[in-house]
Parts: C-alpha cells; sequence; structure tokens
C-alpha cells in the first residue's frame, strides 16, 4: 500500500520538478532520494506489516508477505538501476525528470499489479505500466528505430489489452456472482462452463504477450532492441518479473482450483519459450539483441512457476525475479558503456577495464545458472517447483538441455571479454564514475550472496 | 411481442446490419458513418437495459468524440476507395482463420446464455447516475483514483512525444 500511494506521489513530484529544476543532475539525485524513501517505506511496511495509510480499500487491493517481499526486490533493483544508469539517462534526450517520472508511475503499477485482489485493478495495473513503457520506448525521438520499435510496442500492446479487457468481461459475466474478485469467482473444480474458459485463455494470451513468451513473443527483440540501452535494461528486467508474479498471482487465486484443466496449455507455452528463446539467441550477433532472446529463454524458467504453482515455485518466483534482475541489469549496464554493441565489442574488456570485465564475468554466468551464483539458486527452485508437481518430468530436462544451449551464447561473451585482444582505439566510451564502479561492485557481491544463502530471499516468505 | 422486443429486434438488426456494412464498404468514410450507426443503436440498447448514464457516454465519448477523430485522420490522410491497397490473398485467409475461431468461441460461449431477458425496461437501478456515483465512490474508490495515474502518464508522454526537441539540452 505505501508503495502504490508514495510512487504515485513521488511521479506527480518528479514531474512538476522539471519545470522548475533546470540542471537535470539534481532530478537524478532528487529521483535517487525518492525511492530510497520508497524502498525504505516499503522495506518498512514487510518488517511491520502496517502501512503508513490506512485507507478502507474495500478489499480491491491485499497484501501479505509474498508480495511486499515482491514489491521490496522490485524496489531494491530499481534502486541499483538508477545508481548504474543515472548519467545514461540522461543522454537520451531533454526531459530527464518526465522519464523519472514515468518510472515511478511504472513503479506504482508495478505495485498494483502484485497486491490486485480484482480483475479490475489487474487492468489497471498493467496498463499503468504499459502506457508509460511505449513513451520510454519511443524517447529516443531522433532515431528511427527508437519510433518504429514505439509504435510497433504501443499497437501489439493495445490489441492484447483489448484482449485482456474481453477475457475480464467474459469472467465477470460468466462466474456466478458476477463478481471481479479473484477469490471469489466460484469456478468450481468441475469442468470450466465455457464463458470462463474463454475468458481464462484470452487472459492467458494477453498476459502471456506482456512477459513476452512465446508463441506471443514477435514484438520482443524489435522493442528491446530499437529502445534506448537504459530502458531497455528496465523493462526486459523488473517490468517483466512484475508481468509474472501479476501471472502469477492471477493464475493461482483465481483459477488454482481448475489447474489441471488449462496446465498442458501453460506446458506448451513454457516449452515453446524456452526453445525459441534459446536457440534464437545463438544466431545474434548484436549483444543487445542476444540479451532480447535471453530474456525470453529466461522468461520459459518463470514460466515453469506458473506450471507448477506450488510452494517452491513462490519461492522460486522470488528468487528468479532477483537473480534475474540484477544480472540483467548489469550486464546492461556495461552494454551501455560500450563503444560497439556486437559480441566483437566486447573483445579484450578485461584487459583494458579489468573491474568491468570480471563483473560482467559473474553476471553472465549468473545468466547461465553456474554453481555459487544467484542465477543457480533461481533455476535450481524452479525445476524443483516443477519436478513437486509430480508429472510432466520431461519439461524439467527439456529446461536442463537449453539452460546447456544458454550457456553456448553467454560464454561467447565472456570469451570474448577475456581471451581476445582489445581492439585499439578501446573498447569502453567515456568515463567511468565512482558510483558506478562501487554499484557494480555491490551487484556483484549481491549475486554473490544470494547464491550462497538464498534464505536472505526466500526467509521472508515466512517470516 | 410487446413493443420492447419489437424495439429490441429492430435495435439489434440495425446494429448487426450497420456492423456489416462498415466492414463491407470499400471507402473509409462511408466506414466511418456506418461504425456510427452501431454506435447509435448500441446506445439504445443501453436504454432498453435501463442504463441511461452508459447510453449518454456512450454517444458522447463514442460516436462524438473518437469517431469525429478517425474522421479528420481519414479526412486528413486522404483516404478514399482508389487509395485501398490491394489486399494480399494470404493475409486474408489468415484474416478469416483467426476471426473464424474467435467467432466460434464466442458463439460457443454465447450458446449458454440464458436468452429469457434481453430487454429490461425500468427494471433495476445498476444504471441509474445516482447509483453509480454512489459505488465509484464507495466501494469502487481506489480504482478510481488510481486511474488518475494513467492518464497522468498518457498526458506525459504525449507532452514528450509531441514537444519540440530544442538543440542543447540543459
Amino acid at each position: 500500500m505505501n508503495s502504490i500511494i508514495l510512487s504515485a506521489l513521488l511521479g506527480v513530484l518528479m514531474m512538476f520538478s522539471g519545470a522548475f529544476v533546470k540542471r537535470t543532475t539534481l532530478s537524478k539525485y532528487f529521483a535517487f532520494v525518492g525511492l530510497a524513501g520508497l524502498f525504505a517505506s516499503s522495506v518498512y511496511e514487510l518488517i511491520a506489516r502496517q502501512p503508513f495509510f490506512h485507507i478502507d480499500v474495500h478489499d480491491m487491493v491485499h497484501t501479505n508477505n509474498f508480495n511486499l517481499a515482491f514489491i521490496a526486490i522490485v524496489l531494491g533493483c530499481t534502486l541499483i538501476y538508477f545508481l548504474l544508469n543515472g548519467s545514461e539517462i540522461e543522454k537520451v534526450g531533454a526531459h530527464v525528470s518526465e522519464y523519472y517520472a514515468l518510472i515511478f508511475f511504472i513503479l506504482c503499477g508495478i505495485s498494483i499489479a502484485a497486491t490486485f485482489n480484482t480483475l479490475l485493478m489487474l487492468f489497471i495495473g498493467i496498463e499503468i505500466v504499459s502506457i508509460p513503457l511505449y513513451i520510454l520506448t519511443g524517447s529516443d525521438k531522433r532515431n528511427l528505430k527508437s519510433n518504429e520499435a514505439a509504435l510497433k510496442y504501443f499497437l501489439m500492446g493495445a490489441f492484447s489489452t483489448g484482449i485482456m479487457l474481453m477475457g475480464i468481461a467474459f469472467i465477470y459475466g460468466g462466474n456466478p456472482n458476477a463478481s471481479f474478485f479473484i477469490h471469489n469467482l466460484e469456478i468450481g473444480s468441475g469442468k470450466m462452463p465455457v464463458m470462463i474458459a474463454v475468458g481464462l485463455v484470452f487472459l492467458l494470451v494477453s498476459m502471456s504477450f506482456k512477459v513476452s513468451a512465446a508463441p506471443f513473443h514477435f514484438w520482443t527483440p524489435d522493442v528491446y532492441d530499437g529502445a534506448p540501452t537504459v530502458f531497455t535494461s528496465f523493462m526486459s528486467t523488473i517490468v517483466k518479473v512484475a508481468g509474472f508474479f501479476a501471472f502469477i498471482r492471477l493464475f493461482e487465486s483465481a483459477f488454482g482450483v481448475v489447474q489441471n484443466q488449462w496446465q498442458s496449455l501453460v506446458l506448451f507455452i513454457t516449452a515453446a519459450t524456452l526453445i525459441i528463446g534459446n536457440v534464437t539467441a545463438v544466431f545474434q550477433q548484436s549483444v543487445k539483441r542476444m540479451l532480447a532472446y535471453s530474456s525470453i529463454a529466461q522468461a520459459g524458467f518463470m514460466m515453469l512457476a506458473i506450471f507448477a504453482l506450488n510452494n517452491k515455485a513462490k519461492e522460486g518466483i522470488l528468487l528468479y525475479s532477483a537473480a534475474y534482475s540484477l544480472a540483467t541489469i548489469g550486464i546492461f549496464a556495461i552494454l551501455t558503456k560500450m563503444k560497439d554493441y556486437t559480441i566483437d565489442g566486447f573483445n579484450g574488456l578485461a584487459k583494458e577495464q579489468p573491474l568491468l570485465g570480471f563483473a560482467g564475468l559473474i553476471f553472465l554466468l549468473s545468466l547461465t545458472g553456474i554453481p555459487l551464483t544467484a542465477g543457480f539458486q533461481s533455476k535450481f527452485f524452479m525445476l524443483m517447483a516443477a519436478i513437486e508437481t509430480g508429472h510432466h518430468y520431461w519439461i524439467a530436462v527439456l529446461a536442463v538441455l537449453l539452460a546447456a544451449v544458454s550457456a553456448y551464447y553467454y560464454f561467447r561473451v565472456i570469451q570474448a571479454i577475456y581471451f581476445k585482444e582489445p581492439s585499439p582505439e578501446g573498447v569502453v566510451s567515456g568515463k567511468l564514475s565512482s558510483v558506478y564502479k562501487l554499484t557494480l561492485i555491490l551487484t556483484v557481491i549481491l549475486i554473490i550472496i544470494i547464491g550462497i544463502y538464498p534464505e536472505l530471499i526466500i526467509g521472508w516468505l515466512y517470516s | 411481442m410487446n413493443i420492447t422486443t419489437f424495439i429490441f429486434i429492430l435495435l439489434s438488426v440495425i446494429s448487426v446490419g450497420s456492423a456489416l456494412m462498415m466492414i463491407a464498404s470499400k471507402s473509409p468514410v462511408h466506414s466511418i458513418l456506418w461504425l456510427i450507426i452501431v454506435f447509435f443503436t448500441i446506445s439504445g440498447h443501453y436504454v432498453l437495459l435501463n442504463a441511461q448514464f452508459l447510453a449518454v457516454v456512450n454517444i458522447i465519448v463514442y460516436a462524438g468524440a473518437i469517431m469525429v477523430l478517425f474522421l479528420f485522420v481519414v479526412m486528413l490522410m486522404n483516404l478514399n476507395a482508389e487509395t485501398e491497397p490491394i489486399k494480399n490473398y494470404r493475409l486474408q485467409l489468415v484474416g478469416i482463420l483467426s476471426g473464424g475461431s474467435l467467432l466460434l468461441l464466442l458463439v460457443l460461449a454465447l450458446m449458454k446464455i440464458d436468452a429469457s431477458h434481453q430487454v429490461q425496461m425500468k427494471v433495476g437501478d445498476a444504471g441509474l447516475i445516482k447509483v453509480l456515483g454512489m459505488t465509484l465512490f464507495k466501494n469502487y474508490v481506489l480504482p478510481f483514483e488510481i486511474s488518475s495515474v494513467l492518464f497522468l502518464s498518457a498526458m506525459i508522454g504525449a507532452v514528450i512525444i509531441g514537444k519540440k526537441e530544442e538543440k542543447s539540452a540543459n
């Protein structure tokens, strides 16, 4: 509750600060302090289980350990994102404080999408996340690729929103209570009524689109490639895991009783996402595009949580959000400093910038899922969750096999970083600030700590 | 057959007919004019369901604002029957397939509906403006207030996209 209200207010404040503050660095610090306060308030709410505001929300949103812990993780990752990318956001365009305002609005939407208790709030939350994203995608106005990406994302996104709304309408009309409340649908564990089934399929399609699961992933590579790299980093991590969280919350609370009827559909989506993401990523030459496909591949792993929907899956999705967001934000932060975005552009990074090279190594190892990194633990929990369901073991085998494929394209970048000679004109453009370096070190340490001691995150579920 | 049932059938025939005409007509301007008729007949349906507020809002927002916007775009871009691109045969096939499966789903869902009460003149007060206001500001106050964030972000977006970028920032 804290994060919903405070992030909306901070967004408004940032918006007005744009009119009065002329120096863009000032709005950077302002946004950072605001976000730190937001993070502290959400951690406070998680520990004390007591929001600052006591509003009668008529059960529209509901908070518990699970979603409060998730919001805290997301805000923590955003904090690291701000620290790493502060100077890059300034370079995108002239409207720096507005970009920050939009990011705060997205955080508000994420908080709603994580705590929603009715389909109405789910829709509003998802929309508050999506609309600022369309704008951030197209914020590099002089770049044709950015324009194209924004238009493509907007049209496809609007279409999927329409499908989601139609699904909600079907579920509203189809359940005996004519209710939006996800706990109150009374679907019954028997065969679903046709109206509910249609609504469920529509919601499944639109949510899969939002998290870029195959076969609804076609927008992803173009949009992630066309958007300014800083914002690609934001939407492929924080926004994506928030989409997954809403997905899980929806399917667990509303459709958990009829899991056996839609499980095979989710199984198909999971398998397709894993295969398409991993296999296509192998052929990419640009690291940015490779990361776009790898984000589809990682989405496949997160889909396992929706397939399983047990306690292990809940623990897994918390870990996965932290591990995947940290590693991907980190690797994108390194990518933004590169002169050349192709894999050859990374040649000899470790010789020129040992710190960047080492951090990149850890991030890529974590994304691959090598033991002692957070990525390993999160993948491990996801596979455990899938196996605990007691059937369809082949999906776990497939996931492991494709994780091995993913090692190929991640290790190609590592090979370029460590075993190739740097080009004479230098690999990295511009100077690296000390804040940037310290945050990179912090991120590396966090990834290793979570990798050794995952209870640090999971523990919040049961406190 | 009483008068309301007659009006219901009349409105339904007109709305389905003009919806078909909207798709079938070659000129985009004609399509839009047909669409306006569809919106008016749907507003008629709302009145039959005793939802006067919804009927009025539907006319103001859709038939008024959005359709005028559509007309402006079509006229500004000078679209007409001649500039219509020739449709790809394969694209048409895909369209028929996907649209057909959607239709199948909708028909399946509609078959389950209890169709005995299409018309509810003067029955129920859910669509009246007073009841709507009470619900909106009591039970649904949170989504109502939160939607302001949505509109605010859309407005910021319009400004960012629309504003002319100065050469030198700072």
